[in-house]
């Protein structure tokens, strides 16, 4: 039986990848930091599936004791600080928990467990201001905040465990992947709980936003620019692409995305008009929540994973979009 | 409006490039203040000369002690001093030691310039003070193109470099989200009679002296067919200096624009003591002999790095274009003035020694 080790268990990704490797019949083991194990999360419900860990990616020794007790065949390193707009608050922490903790992890996998394989959860964040219409891996980093110029030194150092010591260590760098787990404060999550909303007819929303207001407020939901657009796939496609890569006899880096680019506008209407409302009456940009420096046009070239890997997105946009408004809609339902 | 005295703040500054940028700002009129840490044994020997002693009145050098992974102290001395310009040239910046420090190396390299950056701003010192920080052509490591300028993407091989790309990257986001004057300057090596003792330029002028005086047998060295480009501190910091003096914040390449393998350093420096040196073998087994057919120079793989860098060249035509600056010391007067330098000091031990009194032994 084949054993993994996922870090950021908790979040989306993790929770999704613990089914993908429990279905695949893998012991799997998830670190996770006790106060985030204690609340509702992602993973609650495989509590009696996986083997949780409890320790910090910043400490030394909770990770080697965990590696040399796990015993891992494969360890996806998931966890992270995944806001980019905040990493401007907490530059410092961001690089500790995003940069610092990862090479601690590929140190601990050196010293104690050099067989295993390790995915590393690199992000088209790097990518940044890029000067390439779309970027695939040769694509030059460009990055425009704390939190991607975090996942470039991981993603630097990664290769050069990899290059220098032997290490299998393999970079996934994924582009925006979303689905129903996405945490309310996401643009995809808030836009799909805003068209609930209106569905639903609810003027002032019971969940708030970063400062504290209803998300919909008066009846309307306030978004930042408008304008950008986004290559959004969908996290389960997103996460067997993961495991696809660290079945590779080579370790090398793969870009991962849908290679379709859909504005924020686009998202609106479809979310909005799966509920048979409209998008414009409902929604307006606001200044205040536009990020201090933009990242530029992103849009994945894939065709790597499409060759080697066989990877291809099973889930669309527009059906993707629906399933989140869907799953927004039940889980209000439930609360009236 | 810039007060009239000009206050500078330099990290870093007991090291080979502090000490020369904390001269050539005072020659300036600036009042000059150092950040050291607190080490077990003296560290200042490189500002010796400069240094004042805090009873005499007008002091215009003032050290503090703070470290760069130490937030509190940094945000105290900014405070204190209120910086017109802040040099950060503090770094763990032996690249084969940050592969046994990577993490040491990406707290006090990478974190440490956030460090900074954060305590200008927490300070609302944005508008006041300059941001200088130390990017390295490290950052090219695999290079992409030649010769490496400013537009060159980079491919770091080391935890040094890529800590320094941290450092870079934040710099950048800083100046272009805050509007902070913040640039980074992309040096390629440089070298001097006081570069520190392990890096190759200096491991070989200092070895050479000692085996020329019977000090020392045998000089060990690395890959010797890495080649790089290596210029003179003393330009160098003029440059630093220059980077802050512009109406706008910008990033610029400092280099020579000439590549010479370590090879041929050792064979430059050799030449400055009258030696020759004649070459035999290769790859591993290669060696070098004196005129006595002595073996002096061999090759030892504990000097390899994990992954090699071998070749950095630079192009500051951007640098010689908007900021008309130009490298005045030539590569042989560099050797040279190392070699001088360093036979002096053998000499001195050599002196100490027939006397009967011990010198120190320098050991990596």
């Amino acid at each position: 039986m084949k054993r993994a080790l996922i870090t950021g268990v908790t979040g989306q990704d993790g929770s999704y990848l613990a089914e993908l490797l429990l279905q695949k019949g893998y012991k799997v083991f998830g670190l996770s930091r006790p106060e985030s194990w204690s609340k509702p999360n992602c993973a609650s419900h495989l509590v009696d599936k996986v083997n949780i860990l409890f320790g910090d990616l910043t400490e030394d020794h909770d990770l080697a004791s965990i590696i040399k007790e796990t015993r891992p065949d494969e360890i996806y390193n998931l966890a992270s600080q995944s806001r980019p707009g905040v990493s401007w608050r907490s530059a410092p922490e961001t690089l500790e928990v995003n940069g610092l903790a990862a090479i601690k992890l590929f140190e601990a996998v050196r010293n104690h467990r050099p067989q295993a394989r390790v995915y590393h959860a690199s992000s088209s964040e790097m990518f940044g201001r890029s000067s390439s219409r779309t970027q695939d891996e040769e694509t030059s980093f460009h990055p425009v905040n704390p939190y991607a110029a975090a996942k470039v030194y991981a993603h630097h150092m990664a290769s050069i465990y990899r290059d220098s010591y032997g290490v299998y260590i393999a970079n996934g760098i994924l582009f925006n992947h979303e689905s129903e787990r996405r945490p309310q404060h996401f643009l995809t999550q808030k836009v799909a709980y805003g068209a609930a909303c209106a569905s639903l007819g609810i003027v002032n929303s019971p969940a708030l936003n970063e400062r504290g207001r209803p998300i919909v407020e008066g009846g309307r939901l306030a978004l930042g620019n408008l304008h950008i657009a986004r290559d959004w796939g969908y996290a389960p496609d997103f996460v067997r692409a993961m495991w696809m890569i660290l079945q590779q006899e080579k370790p090398t880096d793969f870009v991962i995305g849908t290679g379709d680019l859909h504005t924020l506008t686009e998202l609106c209407e479809v979310a909005y008009q799966s509920v048979g409302c409209d998008w414009e009456k409902c929604v307006y940009g606001d200044p205040a929540l536009v990020r201090p420096l933009e990242p530029g046009q992103l849009l994945a070239n894939p065709t790597k994973a499409n060759e080697v890997l066989g990877w291809f997105p099973t889930v669309n946009f527009e059906e993707m979009v629906r399933r989140m408004v869907q799953a927004q809609l039940s889980h209000l339902t439930q609360l009236l | 409006m810039r007060g009239t005295v000009n206050k500078a703040l330099i990290t870093g500054v007991t090291g080979q490039d502090g000490s020369y940028l904390a001269e050539l700002l005072l020659s300036k009129g600036y009042e000059v203040h150092g950040v050291k840490r607190r080490t077990s044994l003296f560290n200042t020997d490189r500002i010796d000369h400069i240094y004042v002693d805090p009873h005499e009145s007008d002091r215009r050098f003032i050290l503090h002690h703070g470290d760069l992974t130490d937030a509190s102290s940094l945000i105290r001395i900014i405070q204190q001093v209120q910086p017109d310009e802040i040099y950060n040239l503090a770094a763990q910046s032996h690249v084969a030691v940050s592969f046994e420090e990577p993490e040491y190396t990406a707290n006090s390299d990478g974190l440490g310039a956030l460090r900074i950056l954060e305590a200008i701003r927490i300070l609302g010192l944005e508008k006041k003070t300059r941001f200088y920080q130390a990017s390295t052509s490290e950052l090219y490591g695999l290079v992409q193109e030649i010769p490496q300028r400013e537009t060159t993407p980079f491919h770091p091989r080391s935890p040094y470099a890529v800590a320094k790309l941290y450092a870079y990257w934040i710099t950048v986001n800083y100046r272009e989200s805050y509007g902070m004057y913040a640039c980074n300057g992309i040096l390629f090596n440089h070298e001097s009679p006081v570069r520190g003792e392990t890096f190759v330029t200096r491991k070989i002028t200092r070895a050479l002296a000692r085996i020329k005086l019977g000090l020392q047998e045998c000089l060990y060295l690395g890959n010797m067919d890495a080649k790089r480009d290596w210029g003179h501190a003393k330009d160098y910091v003029e440059m630093q200096w220059l980077m802050l003096q512009q109406e706008q914040p910008e990033d610029f390449v400092i280099a020579t624009g000439v590549q010479h393998s370590v090879r041929d350093f050792v064979n430059a420096a050799a030449a400055e003591i009258e030696m020759k040196i004649q070459w035999k073998g290769s790859g591993l087994d290669e060696r070098g002999y004196d005129q006595n057919g002595r073996c002096i120079v061999a090759v030892d793989p504990r000097y390899f790095r994990p992954a090699e860098v071998e070749t950095l060249l630079g192009d500051a035509s951007k640098a010689r274009r908007k900021l008309g600056w130009a490298p005045k010391i030539t590569f042989k007067e560099l050797v040279s003035e190392m070699m001088r330098e360093d036979l002096k000091s053998a000499e001195r031990d050599e002196v100490v020694k027939k006397h009967g009194y011990s010198t120190f032994s320098y050991y990596e």
